[in-house]
């Protein structure tokens, strides 16, 4: 119906009044879709892609660049081509949407991602999504799993899986910890408890999910404001906390350091 | 300002998992759609309907496109003469049972093959069987839109000319369609296949089969991309604003969690080629049935679809194909949920 409409517009223009806007709407098809290409390019060479997807897709993303980036040259050049030999008209296509808009949209977009920078999730995401110690309730099944490591190389996540393999927090009382992560006020814990956290992703920042540990502090957590990323050396205990035991790490020492250039686990 | 950046965030990587597999898509698509000769696949097609059906579901494999893309497909194989079963199995299935969306779905449900084989075989039944129950109405003219039907007629003038055609008196011609002579074209007044009719044309030199081939390619590109962004903006609005722990609480019983991811897939309106990495977000906590569900019942009808479907078929018809596709949907992934099968 859009069609219908725009098509009885159309008839009203003169031949070269239409051959015009056929052009100005072709460079901008090319314009957005070599911005697209730009922006994924742009993501993966600032290291921004990190923030985004799963490395494993990476590639993905990197053909996919280049990709757009040649189909938007290669009808850049069949424009000029067309141009300076001023042969061939232009085909004015009816399509879903009024002209311009598909094009302008995607521009639009490209142009908001190329200004402002994707930001990582913090902690009132986490609290928003339901941090765990836990990764039954998510799908990710330990893959690579290494038991034999020393307990304070395992990072975050590891002590989570291995917590997921075998839960009991006694098991681990009296071992050393060195994790990093963000931390967390959840409003359920005692004053001087905050919760250390990552978010692991599987395949994009949209199934990002976080996991935490508690982390037993010797003064007040208001030192420590979320989404500071510390971190945490201490050595393993139990603690029994919102009425279930779990696995806390009694922090020794605790280092603001700045944020990873990874901030997810996987 | 926090979520405001978080649903930036999740919209962009929305878009940049996306985009890849958009342009592969539609890529693919436009090969195809140059190189391949539809009308000897036209005069392939088994006439059984119940065949037609299955086999409609499964010439997906050869237009791998998704569910903003098989409308166009669909409308243009129904204008060309193909049997209704075998184009309303094409319009359901082709989303679902094609090789790049068997690929994603593999990609994001690796650790649960389950998921991918049932999403591909039930899919593959319930567009077998709409079909079938479509191919009970002998003549589709009732349930077309008007504007399609009256095209249809005057559309099969032996002009590939675009303004022509549109200039040309819409008179009513008589009752006898010219099907498959060679060289004649048919306009279709939506579209993106305008380009890739006229490069089936078999006199065309290969340049400019590729010219049109790139053209093809940015055209849907923008189409679809466009359609991409709504999908994945209210998709990123939908994870901010609702928290978790609302839809979260649908996903435990057997029948509400189905009814909630049939509902999220109908109004989220993600295309097929991605749904599956927007589905993995909820795979921890909801059933198997109910993302199989939204799996399912996403491509074949959506908010989106819904808007493209309408420019072929009546609302009636529409509404036939939205509860026929609901309902078997329902039955299959609640059998699921509830271990029958």
């Amino acid at each position: 119906m859009i069609g219908g409409k725009f098509k009885r517009k159309q008839a009203k223009l003169s031949p070269s009044q239409a051959k015009s806007r056929a052009w100005f709407f072709t460079w901008l098809d090319v314009l957005a879709i070599g911005a697209w290409g730009i922006l994924m390019l742009r993501y993966w060479l600032t290291g921004k892609l990190n923030l985004l997807i799963h490395p494993d897709y990476f590639w993905l993303v990197i053909s996919g660049g280049i990709g757009l980036l040649i189909i938007a040259s290669s009808k850049a050049w069949q424009l000029l081509r067309q141009r300076r030999s001023s042969k061939g008209a232009i085909v004015q296509h009816v399509t879903l949407f009024p002209p311009g808009m598909s094009s302008s949209l995607l521009l639009i977009t490209a142009i908001m991602g190329l200004t402002f920078t994707p930001r990582v999730f913090a902690s009132q995401t986490a609290l928003d999504r339901g941090v765990t110690d836990s990764l039954g309730a998510t799908r990710a099944q330990p893959q690579a799993f290494r038991s034999a490591r020393n307990p304070e190389e395992r990072s975050l996540l590891d002590w989570v899986r291995t917590l997921n393999v075998y839960p009991e927090p006694d098991a681990y009382a009296g071992q050393r910890a060195k994790v990093q992560g963000f931390v967390i006020h959840p409003p359920e814990l005692p004053p001087d408890y905050i919760l250390i956290s990552r978010f692991v992703i599987t395949c994009c920042a949209a199934d990002a999910y976080p996991v935490g540990l508690p982390v037993k502090l010797s003064t007040s957590r208001q030192a420590y404001p979320p989404d500071t990323w510390l971190e945490v050396e201490g050595t393993m205990a139990t603690d029994t906390l919102v009425g279930k035991r779990q696995l806390t790490i009694q922090a020794t020492s605790l280092k603001p350091i700045a944020e990873p250039e990874n901030p997810y686990e996987y | 300002m926090t979520q405001l950046n978080n649903a930036f965030t999740l919209f962009l990587s929305l878009l940049v998992e996306a985009m890849p597999f958009l342009l592969l898509g539609v890529l693919l698509s436009s090969v195809l759609l140059l190189f391949i000769d539809e009308q000897k696949l036209i005069a392939r097609l088994p006439k059984n309907p119940l065949l037609g059906a299955l086999v409609g579901s499964m010439v997906g494999f050869l237009f791998p496109v998704c569910e903003c893309g098989n409308v166009p497909v669909a409308r243009r194989l129904l204008m060309q003469g193909v049997p209704t079963p075998v184009a309303i199995g094409f319009l359901l299935a082709a989303p679902t049972v094609n090789p790049i969306v068997i690929w994603a779905t593999w990609t994001a449900f690796r650790d649960q093959p389950e998921i991918v084989v049932l999403r591909i075989a039930l899919s593959l039944i319930i567009a077998t069987i709409v079909g079938w129950v479509f191919s009970v109405q002998k003549d589709l003219k009732p349930l077309l839109q008007p504007a399609i039907a009256k095209s249809w007629e005057y559309n099969f003038s032996p002009t590939q000319d675009f303004k022509k055609s549109t200039q040309a008196s819409p008179l009513l011609q008589s009752g006898t369609f010219l099907l498959n002579q060679p060289g004649q074209m048919v306009r279709m007044d939506a579209t993106v296949l305008q380009a890739s009719l006229a490069a089936t044309a078999p006199t065309k030199p290969l340049s400019d089969r590729l010219r049109l081939l790139v053209d093809n390619t940015i055209q849907e590109l923008r189409e679809l991309g466009a359609v991409l962004v709504f999908g994945s903006a209210i998709a990123a609005f939908i994870q901010v604003a609702v928290p978790r722990e609302v839809i979260l609480n649908l996903g435990y019983g057997p029948v509400t969690s189905i009814i909630a991811m049939m509902l999220l897939a109908a109004v989220v309106s993600i295309c097929s080629t991605v749904d599956s990495f927007f589905a993995l977000s909820f795979s921890s906590t909801f059933t198997s049935g109910s993302l199989l569900a939204f799996l399912i019942f996403g491509p074949m009808i959506d908010l989106k679809a819904i808007g493209l479907m309408l420019s072929i078929f009546k609302p009636k018809a529409v509404i036939y194909l939205f509860a026929l596709a609901a309902q078997l949907t329902f039955l299959f992934t609640l059998f699921i949920n509830l271990q029958i099968i």
